[in-house]
């Protein structure tokens, strides 16, 4: 089938990134005002936003509060301008709606919600451009957003993608590399435990070649703790010199 | 002690403030917050722009398609105008579909592009009666801290200002559009409307560019659009406490004001713009 080759002869992907190698990261914590936590953060051309509220008493009915922990309520969109096509349907749609079940049971994995009973989480998540790899940037800019507002988690969770290209592990992909019609596995991993939250592949691959992907997906994702350890650091270091009397 | 005052009795803290003729932020009653803008950040779009008055965040995006012109002008094209208030903005917007209020900014964007001949329309049609574009304005409030309107209006205009559509032609043979995403034209912006909000505290004061807080406390509130020929485009006072005619005057020169201050700051973007191939 000819068209674009996802890896060239030399071992070059089509942005010019090694196969084990990430797109370039940028991210700010506490960037709006009006939300408790918030994160913004950019993976190669894939710009997402994070927003989370709470604490708080659990909206709407009273009987969705759980006695003993807090209730954690994603909500994930997409900005009708982030795709090439315009997004009729930004949000309610199925694919949003088990992106954001994805994000709702990772970050129940990640944060001490023993400690909040009775109460509820709000992160909300938008994507405003996409190009590949939206599921990663909104658990990346979402672990930013929660430690922005103070809720203590029990680690980073970092988030990456992995194809599996002519037999060699490829990871974070592009928007054209997903759609290349090849093997697509999203990881959100605890770096510190090495503790999967979630992991989530649909396409054929063999077996054999399992290992060989959960362990490039978990080596991107240790680096992408890495950065977002550094960027929090850095947040507080502003902050802190911003407070000092 | 001001923080509790703050919560317990919020009119009397702003009151307390106005009689000094100052407001808790410092502003004056006449200043705008600080606009800051950013255009063309989002590569997917045909135009972007991000405008910040304060703290209030707003994202602006310009999507072209093509379509069939409506049969009863078939040589015009279209502007869909939407504004999205989604609950990541704001605690007080709640999921689901979109509140009174995001409708009402949709409705009131989508009278200014009319009342104001932003775009004409004329220009969006590529074939009379076969094909035209329609332009889909998409805004987005990422953080909302009071004056919605103004905010959107000017990322609009800048959105429009930044939008870039590929040359489209009809092949004569087959009949079929062809896109040429090689050449790409901006989009003719013949007016440039821009807006102030203003709000009326007690009956009496008014005040520029409120706050969420204000906004909340005020008795009434008024946007006046203008554009850049000092006319006025648009007046929309959604009821509230009655607004003697000089207040009115005042309200109307201090828009012109800011017509100039806010065109000068879209100029300067858009010329340090550069675009990346």
């Amino acid at each position: 089938m000819a068209g674009l080759e996802l890896l060239s002869d030399q071992g070059y992907r089509l942005d010019g990134r090694k196969p084990s190698e990430l797109r370039k990261v940028q991210a700010r914590m506490g960037v709006f005002t009006q939300a408790d936590g918030s994160a913004y953060i950019e993976q190669g051309n894939t710009k997402a936003l994070a927003v989370v509220y709470g604490p708080h008493e659990v909206r709407g009915s009273r009987s969705k509060a759980l006695h003993d922990r807090a209730v954690i309520n994603c909500q994930y969109s997409m900005a009708t301008f982030s795709t090439a096509e315009r997004k009729r349907r930004p949000h309610g749609d199925r694919k949003s709606s088990e992106m954001s079940l994805h994000l709702k049971q990772t970050f129940e994995a990640a944060v001490l919600t023993s400690l909040y009973p009775r109460s509820q989480i709000d992160i909300f998540v938008k994507i405003l451009q996409s190009d590949g790899g939206n599921y990663s940037a909104c658990v990346n800019a979402a672990t930013l957003a929660v430690i922005d507002a103070g809720i203590p988690m029990r680690d980073y969770v970092c988030a990456c993608s992995a194809g599996f290209v002519e037999n060699t592990a490829v990871v974070d992909l592009c928007h054209a590399e997903e759609s290349g019609g090849g093997t697509v596995m999203s990881l959100a991993l605890l770096p510190r435990g090495g503790q999967v939250a979630l992991v989530q592949m649909d396409a054929r691959l063999h077996q054999d070649h399992l290992d060989a992907l959960m362990e490039a997906a978990m080596t991107a994702c240790r680096s992408l703790g890495q950065v977002l350890d550094g960027v929090v650091r850095q947040h507080l270091q502003e902050v802190s010199v911003l407070t000092a009397e | 002690m001001a923080p509790g005052f703050k919560t317990a009795e919020p009119l009397e803290y702003h009151r307390s403030f106005l009689k000094e003729n100052c407001r808790p932020d410092g502003r004056e009653l006449g200043e705008f917050r600080t606009t800051t803008l950013n255009i063309g950040s989002i590569s997917t779009a045909n135009g972007s722009a991000l405008v910040k008055i304060g703290n209030t965040t707003v994202i602006c995006g310009i999507k072209g398609e093509l379509t069939c012109p409506p049969s009863d002008a078939p040589n015009k094209g279209y502007i869909v105008p939407n504004v999205d208030l989604p609950p990541l903005c704001s605690s007080r917007f709640r999921p689901g579909p979109p509140s009174e209020q995001a409708q009402v900014a949709s409705q009131f964007i989508a009278d200014v592009i009319d009342s104001s001949n932003v775009i004409q329309k004329e220009d969006l049609c590529i074939e009379k009666g076969k094909l035209s574009w329609v332009l889909y304005c998409d805004i987005i409030c990422l953080d909302y801290d009071g004056n919605l309107l103004d905010t959107c209006v000017v990322a609009l205009l800048a959105a429009l200002k930044n939008a870039r559509l590929p040359e489209v032609t009809i092949n004569k043979e087959t009949d079929l559009a062809e896109v040429n995403t090689d050449k790409l034209h901006h989009l003719n912006v013949s007016k440039h409307p821009v807006s102030s909000s203003f709000s009326i505290f007690d009956n009496t004061i008014v005040i520029v560019d409120p706050t969420v807080e204000e906004e909340t406390l005020s008795t009434a509130m008024m946007t006046v659009v203008t554009d850049e020929d000092d006319r006025l485009c648009m007046l929309h006072k959604p009821g509230g406490s009655a607004l003697s005619g000089e207040k009115l005057q005042d309200c109307i020169s201090r828009a012109v004001t800011r017509h100039r201050e806010v065109s000068k700051l879209i100029e300067k973007v858009m010329d340090s713009f550069e675009p990346d191939k």
